[in-house]
């Protein structure tokens, strides 16, 4: 796996990003898994709870599907694409740090079936533009 | 911004770095939970080289004017504390630690946030002489239940302190038996060469180093208030229950303090905890309420990750304050149970 490294965090080249520090790792069948960026759980430091998406809901793209609590703040967690989720990371809702020790791994949080992939994937941040956005961050 | 005397020996050790009361300092270096359960469990130390320390000589009778507790009741080689200087409608102008030296020398820790306004508030209600030396020395507490197993038997009794001492081999100006973790702690000032060494040596013996988050949900298991969060200027020793004061002597507040005794407070300060598998936080000034009504608001708030549990503290208005009592905190636009509990939770 191919990481590049901007500061202290971490970008994987094999995967898309949002605006909102969401990644998206696209497969064939159009079900996609996303997750919060190493840019992201640094931010928000340590993790100790998480709502995650309802199953089975239809969502838009950009919409807050779920909420992170950290000891910092709580966050907002986005569907980068439109589509429904079909699963989610139940082992977050006992081990929430899971996603500060392997955000781009077994932290991952919500997998969902695409409906608008091929036109709303434009809009994904590819690895070089996720570090410029991060830069100085 | 003030940065950590120990940054660079801190960014190898890892830290994730974050800024408090204007200084950058280690957050955490791997996760608070673990950090936190360190102190707990086993010792681990901190960097507490952003709180101020003031070395403050003259009358007596003038400092005393300035502590709410009684200074003279307290031997040399001791601390006062926590106890604090009040404004003079007996609100908080600090919490602070006070070591006596001598009968006219006193050394004082202030909140970092406070250290300048500390300093002012000194030399504008008195002729003592202050000197800053924050900058001086470093300040390092090595906090834990296996303290003394780890680093053998300490001499010094609770709130004792011994000045220009040897602490593991090195000359340092100042140890104390203290801490604000609620377990057996020592805090040591050194010079910043010294600091990097005895950091260094802290580490070889397997004493992790532990950052501000794990710092802050200890002091919340135990009660302990932090100023800026859970008192200010607006908030007295009475509403916050926080008793640092002696009513035998007088002191700059004690009028109002007094005042305040006599007509009753409108709110006061309680400890909560969310219901076990609740795992969202109520964040500052989050409102409390009774049956619907209004009836406070959350100043601090944590996953405690010894209680396995959401704990916190606020101010409610003291006819809803019964111990066990079921309130309710709203969190984005919802209502969640919390009980309300003594201090310490552990």
């Amino acid at each position: 796996m191919n990481e590049m490294k901007v500061g202290r965090y971490v970008v994987l080249t094999d995967r898309l990003y949002t605006e909102t520090d969401e990644w998206v790792v696209l497969s064939n069948d159009n079900v996609v898994v996303v997750g919060i960026t190493d840019y992201a759980q640094k931010k928000l430091r340590d993790i100790v709870g998480i709502e995650l998406p309802q199953l089975q809901k239809e969502v838009k793209a950009g919409e807050s599907v779920g909420v992170i609590e950290s000891v910092k703040a709580a966050a907002d967690i986005f569907s980068p694409l439109s589509g429904i989720i079909v699963e989610v990371n139940n082992k977050l809702l006992e081990h929430p740090e899971i996603i500060n020790k392997d955000p781009y791994g077994e932290g991952w949080i919500f997998k969902l079936k695409a409906s608008k992939l091929s036109e709303e994937k434009e809009k994904l941040l590819s690895p070089e533009k996720y570090i410029e956005k991060i830069k100085g961050g | 911004m003030f940065v950590s005397p120990f940054h660079d020996l801190e960014e190898k050790l890892r830290a994730n770095f974050g800024e408090f009361a204007g200084w950058e300092m280690p957050m955490n270096f791997t996760s608070y939970a673990e950090e936190h359960m360190s102190v707990r469990s086993s010792v681990a130390f901190f960097n507490l080289s952003h709180m101020g320390r003031l070395r403050v000589k003259g009358n007596p009778k003038e400092f005393e004017m300035l502590v709410a507790k009684e200074v003279s009741k307290t031997n040399s080689g001791n601390m006062i504390g926590p106890t604090a200087f009040l404004n003079d409608k007996a609100g908080f102008k600090d919490d602070v630690m006070v070591y006596k030296v001598s009968e006219n020398e006193w050394l004082i820790v202030t909140n970092a946030i406070n250290r300048e306004k500390i300093v002012n508030w000194i030399k504008s209600n008195s002729n003592l002489d202050v000197e800053d030396l924050t900058f001086k020395y470093g300040m390092i507490a090595i906090q834990g239940r296996k303290l003394e197993e780890i680093l053998g038997k300490n001499e010094l009794k609770p709130l004792e302190f011994k000045l220009n001492t040897k602490f593991m081999g090195y000359d340092v100006f100042l140890v104390s038996k203290s801490g604000w973790t609620g377990e057996n702690g020592l805090e040591v000032w050194v010079t910043l060469d010294i600091g990097r060494q005895l950091i260094m040596d802290l580490v070889k013996i397997g004493i992790k180093p532990a950052g501000l988050i794990a710092r802050d949900s200890l002091r919340q298991e135990m009660g302990f208030v932090l100023y800026g969060e859970d008192i200010d200027e607006t908030i007295t020793p009475v509403e916050a229950r926080y008793w640092v004061f002696s009513l035998e002597k007088d002191f700059i507040g004690k009028d109002s303090l007094v005042e305040r005794i006599k007509s009753g407070i409108e709110k006061v300060r309680i400890g909560f905890k969310m219901k076990k598998g609740e795992r969202i936080i109520p964040r500052h000034l989050s409102k409390i309420y009774s049956l619907g009504n209004e009836a406070g608001y959350v100043t601090s708030s944590t996953f405690s990750p010894y209680l396995n549990r959401v704990i916190g503290m606020g101010y409610v208005n003291p006819k809803y304050f019964y111990l066990g009592y079921n309130l309710a905190v709203e969190i984005r636009s919802k209502q969640y149970d919390i009980k309300i509990d003594e201090f310490p939770f552990i």
